[in-house]
Parts: structure tokens; C-alpha cells; sequence
């Protein structure tokens, strides 16, 4: 296990960048049009609830108590913040305002962080996954190198977690044969009684279909 | 003969010289003057309904769960008097109101130093929501005491109101200073604010300089800031703000229209500040709906947005489309015919909207179709006094220029003297 631990992340780079933006972004927008679905959701409702009732008099009393000194004193007029996000805040004093521009940064700041999170799971999950996918599809291919180079004792081999374990088994079943065939071949060729090693060769190769095969 | 001619034309001289100037020339209709006392009545009203029958203490506002304000009980009880000597309510029932406040205001309601709590519990005259002791609330709520003194004299009602008055401690106020502080807590101790520049503070420092018995010197009169703007040629001594009640409220007790302040007769700048105000608003006519030659009135209200400190120029010039129809009423006399044409126009095109059981209410918005749900005690009583004076013979100033305090006041100040000088030449 240990000497088939990877030790770099990115094996394939083109394939596993190509990987995770089909699944990264995708998940990543499905994210946050609920994230932010939800989030505007709640907020226009609480906002909107405030608006409309009455219930929430003391709220109003100590906002008005702020604003009468403020209207005394006056302050310097407002800039855009995240509230101005909310349509249901134009009918809100500045006093009230002010009370739920804190708790919005407030939960702003929550949520900041936990996003953060979720972005780094979802950058792991998906190195992860196409690691998984990845990873094979580099043995496979070295093995394709090696045996292009004429080396046919190339295996392949993957970690317990990849993908393709059936493929790389039929294809090591494959390759075995090939490589016995080819040894048995190579051995006869090195036999003193050659008429007698042709027609072993003959029998072995008569198994074997090619394009020599008309 | 010649000498008894120019005896006859000096006499003539000093009668009109130092008798008031009259209101503006503008002459309401009898339709317009009906619905004028209608309003009256109806923005009376609002004292009898919001104020606590035990204790007297007016609510700030109209909606559930407002405190009393000490200013608007001040208006609540010259609206007492007013009511009481109209003939809305019973001048026994008047008196006995007028009364029970004063003695609330006396022996229950929390002061520091004789200065009360903005903010006080309707029920115990307890402080509430860690307001201050307001130097301004407790000019207004003295102010309303010594008026309701002039319409009971030698009775309960002038003995407390007296009280009331020489208990308040205004140098102390001035926190060592050369202005009267704007309040105190007794968290944070004297304000960083105090009442240094033009805006309403005329009624607190007129009554501070007039006290017997804690008097400030004459000068904190004279030392405040009088900040001079100009808009569209109306040469105007300003508020930062520029709200037009910064321009109303003492004069709803004080006729300033004889008084000459080193040069500027505030009744004058008042009328001028209300006519730069109108033109300011009609200036965005094309961008709010609400805005127009009959449909005017830059002040402090409630909004779409909450209480703001909306205003004209010269002054913080604050517009959003938001009219206060208790600030058109309240300039009407400054502006007589420019207020009375507002005031028809509102009445006839919102009524439904915005005019209720207690008169108008305190503001609306067209363009964002927003109208006030609610009555202001201190907008409701800056209406019913500057009513009164106008349609009443001028009586609320006819009393309260004849108190001790103000007499003192001005004879300290140097502003009859001035008058008189400025008469002459």
C-alpha cells in the first residue's frame, strides 16, 4: 500500500483540471444558487415581517429614540452595503437599519467561513474523484509506453480506491499471455534443432490471428 | 398749535413704533377660516386622546408603545389652556388637566437639577430608554407651564408653573461653559452637544436668561453662532438643518416680531427661511411628485426611511419627496397665503390618507407612496399654537410676552431697546 501511495496530486494535469471543472463548477453554482437562495430568502422574509408589523414596537421606540438625536445631530448620509441588496429595507429607519446591517454582517461573517469550508471539501473531493479516475488512465498509459518500447513484463497496477481494477486485471490477463507467448518464442529461437523450434514456432504463432492473416 | 401737533405725532410715533407690526396683509376666506379651526380642534384633540389621565404625561406619538415626551406635554398643556378657553373642553376640566400635569411634573416626573428626562414613562414619570435630561424638552415643557400660569393667574396652576421653572438650575446646565448644554445622562454626564448656533434654541436660552433663580448671563444670548445663507435671494439666518420647525418653535411662544437682534428680526428670517424652504422644494418639483407651488413643508418627520431631519437651504438641504403638512401649518404666520393654499390642497386631494382623527398627520411621500400612520405630539402642538395665534388674536404671544421672564429677558438682552432705536430710524 505504502509504495503505492502517490505522491503527487496531479498525475494527469490537462484530464484531472478538465475533471474537476465538469464536476466543480456545476456543483459550485447548484451550491450557491441554493446558498444564496436560501440566504436571500430568509433574510427577505425576516426583513419583510419587520416592515409589515406592529409587533416589534419596542424595536421601532428605541430605533426613533436613536433617530431624534441623529435628526439633531445629523451623520453623514449612507453609503451601499449589503442591505441595499434587500428591497424590503427601503422603508426601514436608519436607526433599524443600522440594527440589521450589523446582524447581516454578522451572519455574513458566519457564513464566510463555513463557504470557505464547503469550497475547500468540494476542491479536495473533486482532486479526490479525478484522482481516482485519473490515476489508471496514467498506469495505462505507461504501460501502452513500455510496451511500445518492447517491454512486456509492463503490469499494470492500482491502488485499492482506483477505478478500473477489472479492466487492468483483464488487461495484466492480456499482457501475461502476450509475454509468455513472446518468451516461449524467444526461447525456442535459442533451440539447436531448428526445423524442430520452427515448428513449435508454427504451432505457438498458428493461435495468433494478425494482419499477416490474409 | 404746533407744539400740540408735535406732541400728537411724537405720541403717534412711540404707539406704532413699539406696537407689534401685524401679521402679514392676507386675508383667509371664510371657507379657509373654517377649515383652519377645524384643524385646530381636531390637532387638540390629540392631547386629550394621548395624554395619561393620571398623570397628564403626553406620549411622543400616536403609535402603541411610545413613551411620553416632556416637550409634548409641555404643548399638551398649552393645549389645555387653549382647548379650556375656546370652549372645546369644559374650563374646569381644562384646569383640573392642566393640574394634574403640573403636579406630575412636579413632585413624580425624574429630572436632574430641574431639568427633565426627554423620554418618561406615561404611567410612573419615570426616565425611559436612557434619554437625557433635555435642556431643550424642559424649555418647551417650562414654556407651556408659564403659558397655562397666564391663563390661571394667582391660581394652583401659576404657582406650580413658577415652581417648575425656578427649580430648574440653567447655569448649571452651561457645564462652565458660554452655552447652555444640550443635555445630561447620568451614564455619560453632560453631552458633547450644546446649543451654540440659530435653530429652535431661542425659547431655552430666552428662558434661561430670564430665570430668577438660577439665571445664565445675558451674553449666552448673544454668543450663539448666527450662521447667514443665502437661497435663491432669500438672505436667511440658518439651521443646520434647515428644517422649517427650527424656525417655528419659539416663536410659538415668543412675538419676535418687535424684537431687533443686533440688526436681524427673527420673524422676518422666519419668513424668509419658510419662503427659501417652499422654493427649495419646488426646485425638485420635476423629480417628486409631491413637490409643488401648493404642496411644500422641509422638516423634521417621519419618513419613508424614519425620523430625519429633512430641511431646506440655506442649511443640510435633506429631501426625498417627504412633506411635513404640520410645518406648512405651522409657517402660516410667516406665510400666510403660501400656508393657507397648502393646507386646502392637502386637505382637498389626501384627505383620506392623511388627515385622521387628530388632524393632519405627520407626513407623506408620493413618490414613494408612503403616508404617516401616526400623529407627533410636538408637531401636533407647534400646529395648534401657531393656529391659534393666527386665527386667535395673536393670544398665546399676547400672554406669554407679558411673563416677568420674558420682559427680564429682553430688557437684558437689549432687544426692546434695539426695537426701539431701529424704529426711530
Amino acid at each position: 500500500m505504502v509504495q503505492n501511495r502517490r505522491k503527487h496530486f496531479f498525475i494527469n494535469k490537462p484530464l484531472q483540471i478538465r475533471f474537476m471543472i465538469a464536476v466543480i463548477v456545476p456543483l459550485f453554482l447548484i451550491n450557491l444558487v441554493a446558498l444564496a437562495g436560501v440566504y436571500f430568502g430568509i433574510w427577505s422574509k425576516v426583513l419583510e415581517t419587520f416592515s409589515n408589523e406592529q409587533t416589534l414596537n419596542d424595536l421601532v421606540t428605541a430605533s426613533r429614540m436613536v433617530e431624534y438625536e441623529q435628526a439633531r445631530h445629523p451623520v453623514a448620509s449612507q453609503n451601499f452595503s449589503s442591505l441595499s441588496f434587500f428591497m424590503q429595507t427601503e422603508k426601514l429607519s436608519q436607526r433599524q437599519r443600522e440594527v440589521f446591517k450589523g446582524i447581516l454582517n454578522e451572519t455574513n461573517r458566519s457564513l464566510l467561513w463555513k463557504f470557505s469550508l464547503l469550497l475547500f471539501f468540494l476542491g479536495w473531493g473533486t482532486i479526490f474523484i479525478s484522482h481516482k479516475v485519473a490515476g489508471p488512465f496514467f498506469r495505462f498509459s505507461k504501460a501502452f509506453h513500455e510496451i511500445e518500447k518492447g517491454n512486456y513484463r509492463s503490469r499494470v497496477t492500482l491502488r485499492k480506491l482506483d477505478e478500473g481494477h477489472p479492466v487492468a486485471q483483464e488487461f495484466n490477463e492480456a499482457m501475461k499471455k502476450t509475454d509468455h507467448l513472446l518468451s516461449d518464442l524467444k526461447t525456442l529461437t535459442l533451440e539447436k534443432d531448428a526445423p524442430q523450434a520452427v515448428a513449435k514456432i508454427k504451432e505457438k504463432l498458428s493461435t495468433v490471428q494478425t494482419s499477416a492473416d490474409a | 398749535m404746533l407744539k400740540r401737533l408735535i406732541c400728537f405725532l411724537s405720541v403717534l410715533f412711540i404707539v406704532f413704533s413699539f406696537s407689534p407690526s401685524p401679521l402679514p396683509a392676507f386675508e383667509p376666506s371664510p371657507e379657509d377660516r373654517v377649515l383652519l379651526n377645524k384643524i385646530e380642534k381636531d390637532t387638540f384633540q390629540y392631547f386629550t386622546r394621548f395624554s395619561d389621565k393620571i398623570t397628564g404625561l403626553t406620549k411622543d406619538s400616536s403609535r402603541t408603545g411610545s413613551p411620553s415626551s416632556v416637550a409634548a406635554t409641555g404643548f399638551a398643556i398649552a393645549a389645555y389652556a387653549i382647548g379650556g378657553s375656546r370652549g372645546w373642553i369644559a374650563q374646569d376640566y381644562a384646569y383640573a388637566r392642566i393640574l394634574t400635569t403640573l403636579q406630575t411634573l412636579r413632585h413624580k416626573a425624574a429630572h436632574k437639577q430641574g431639568f427633565f428626562y426627554h423620554f418618561l414613562d406615561v404611567r410612573t414619570g419615570n426616565r425611559v430608554w436612557g434619554s437625557e435630561a433635555s435642556s431643550i424638552d424642559t424649555a418647551l415643557a417650562v414654556a407651556g407651564a408659564l403659558l397655562a400660569a397666564r391663563y390661571y393667574p394667582g391660581t394652583e396652576v401659576e404657582k406650580l408653573a413658577r415652581e417648575i421653572y425656578g427649580r430648574v438650575r440653567w447655569k448649571w446646565m452651561m457645564n462652565n461653559s458660554d452655552f447652555i448644554c444640550m443635555g445630561w445622562t447620568p451614564e455619560s454626564k453632560f453631552l458633547p452637544y450644546y446649543w451654540d448656533s440659530y435653530n429652535e434654541l431661542m425659547i431655552l436660552v430666552a428662558l434661561a436668561v430670564g430665570s430668577s433663580t438660577s439665571p445664565v448671563p445675558p451674553k449666552t444670548w448673544e454668543r450663539w453662532l448666527r450662521p447667514e445663507g443665502n437661497y435663491n435671494n432669500h438672505r436667511v439666518i440658518y439651521a443646520s438643518t434647515g428644517s422649517l420647525f427650527t424656525y417655528q418653535f419659539s416663536h410659538a411662544y415668543i412675538d419676535f416680531r418687535k424684537l431687533d437682534d443686533q440688526g436681524i428680526n427673527f420673524f422676518e428670517n422666519s419668513r424668509e427661511a419658510t419662503l427659501a424652504n417652499r422654493e427649495y422644494s419646488m426646485s425638485f418639483s420635476s423629480q417628486c411628485k409631491g413637490y409643488s407651488e401648493s404642496s411644500w413643508g422641509l422638516s423634521a418627520s417621519v419618513g419613508p426611511g424614519g425620523y430625519k431631519a429633512y430641511g431646506g437651504k440655506p442649511g443640510g438641504g435633506l429631501q426625498d419627496g417627504t412633506i411635513a403638512p404640520y410645518a406648512t401649518l405651522s409657517s402660516i404666520v410667516f406665510t400666510p397665503e403660501f400656508s393657507i393654499k397648502a393646507i386646502r390642497f392637502f386637505y382637498d386631494n389626501y384627505q383620506k390618507e392623511l388627515y385622521g382623527n387628530f388632524g393632519f398627520k405627520d407626513a407623506f411621500n408620493l413618490d414613494k407612496q408612503w403616508w404617516a400612520s401616526e400623529y407627533l405630539g410636538i408637531d401636533q402642538g407647534i400646529t395648534l399654537l401657531m393656529l391659534e395665534n393666527y386665527l386667535n388674536g395673536e393670544v398665546v404671544w399676547k400672554k406669554f410676552m407679558e411673563l416677568p421672564a420674558i420682559k427680564k429677558w429682553i430688557g437684558l438682552t437689549g432687544l426692546e431697546r434695539r426695537s426701539a432705536s431701529t424704529a426711530k430710524n
